[in-house]
């Protein structure tokens, strides 16, 4: 990849979707240094580009105080409850099971997502099977209403 | 958004922590709207959906009411 973008705008667009990508295909986020050798650009570039796609654009969550990925929705960069299982073996991490579910349906693949209950512990597994839902118990519970999800995404 | 054994379970967790109950619903709804609310992330051009796009999605899933109006934020 060269760093042949016509402005930020386009190399913001660029930088999404390859964060995007390498989260789908390896379950983790890519380092400033793994963006900046991809582009072919300095890491402050890479800096500026993942800020302005956390302020302007809103689509990536950055650890607070830093330039590193916490979330790129439906994904998570860090471990979370919600352990997500492809059936072709892949692994992602979501950052709540509305999330977790939503990885495989970005994906479009079967597979599973596990939890546990946060009352009393008990294993969840929620299983996707030929694009439906498969033996599903449990209760999906909101706690933030629909206006104040997006004030603190960390606790929403 | 967590995901509980039962409904009593959301009861206890909300009452213990002082946390007051919000909406509880079946996954079978959560499984519709994950599948519509990402569907475009892996699109090139993606920008965030507006607050109207948003709200026709939860409006399909039939999560309607105040709870699940967006336009407050």
């Amino acid at each position: 990849m060269t760093a042949s973008h016509r402005s930020d705008q386009d190399l913001d667009l660029d930088i999404r979707l390859w964060i995007y990508r390498h989260l789908a295909e390896h379950g983790s986020a890519p380092s400033a240094l793994d963006i900046a050798e991809s582009f072919s650009i300095e890491p402050p570039e890479v800096d500026d580009s993942l800020l302005r796609l956390a302020k302007e654009h809103d689509a990536l969550v950055l650890v607070p105080g830093t330039t590193s990925i916490w979330m790129a929705e439906p994904f998570s960069a860090v471990p979370t409850w919600f352990r997500v299982h492809g059936a072709d073996d892949r692994r992602w991490w979501g950052n709540c099971i509305w999330d977790g579910l939503g990885i495989l349906g970005l994906l479009g693949v079967d597979g599973s997502v596990e939890t546990r209950c946060p009352d009393c512990g008990w294993p969840i597994r929620v299983q996707i099977q030929n694009g439906g839902l498969q033996d599903a118990t449990g209760v999906v519970h909101f706690a933030v209403r629909a206006a104040r999800w997006w004030r603190d995404i960390g606790f929403t | 958004m967590l995901l509980f054994r039962a409904e009593e379970h959301v009861d206890r967790w909300c009452g213990q922590r002082g946390v007051p109950k919000g909406a509880a619903f079946q996954l079978a709804e959560l499984w519709r709207l994950a599948q519509h609310w990402y569907d475009d992330r892996l699109d090139h051009d993606w920008r965030r959906k507006s607050v109207a796009e948003r709200q026709r999605i939860l409006d399909s899933i039939g999560l309607t009411g105040s709870f699940w109006q967006i336009d407050g934020e």
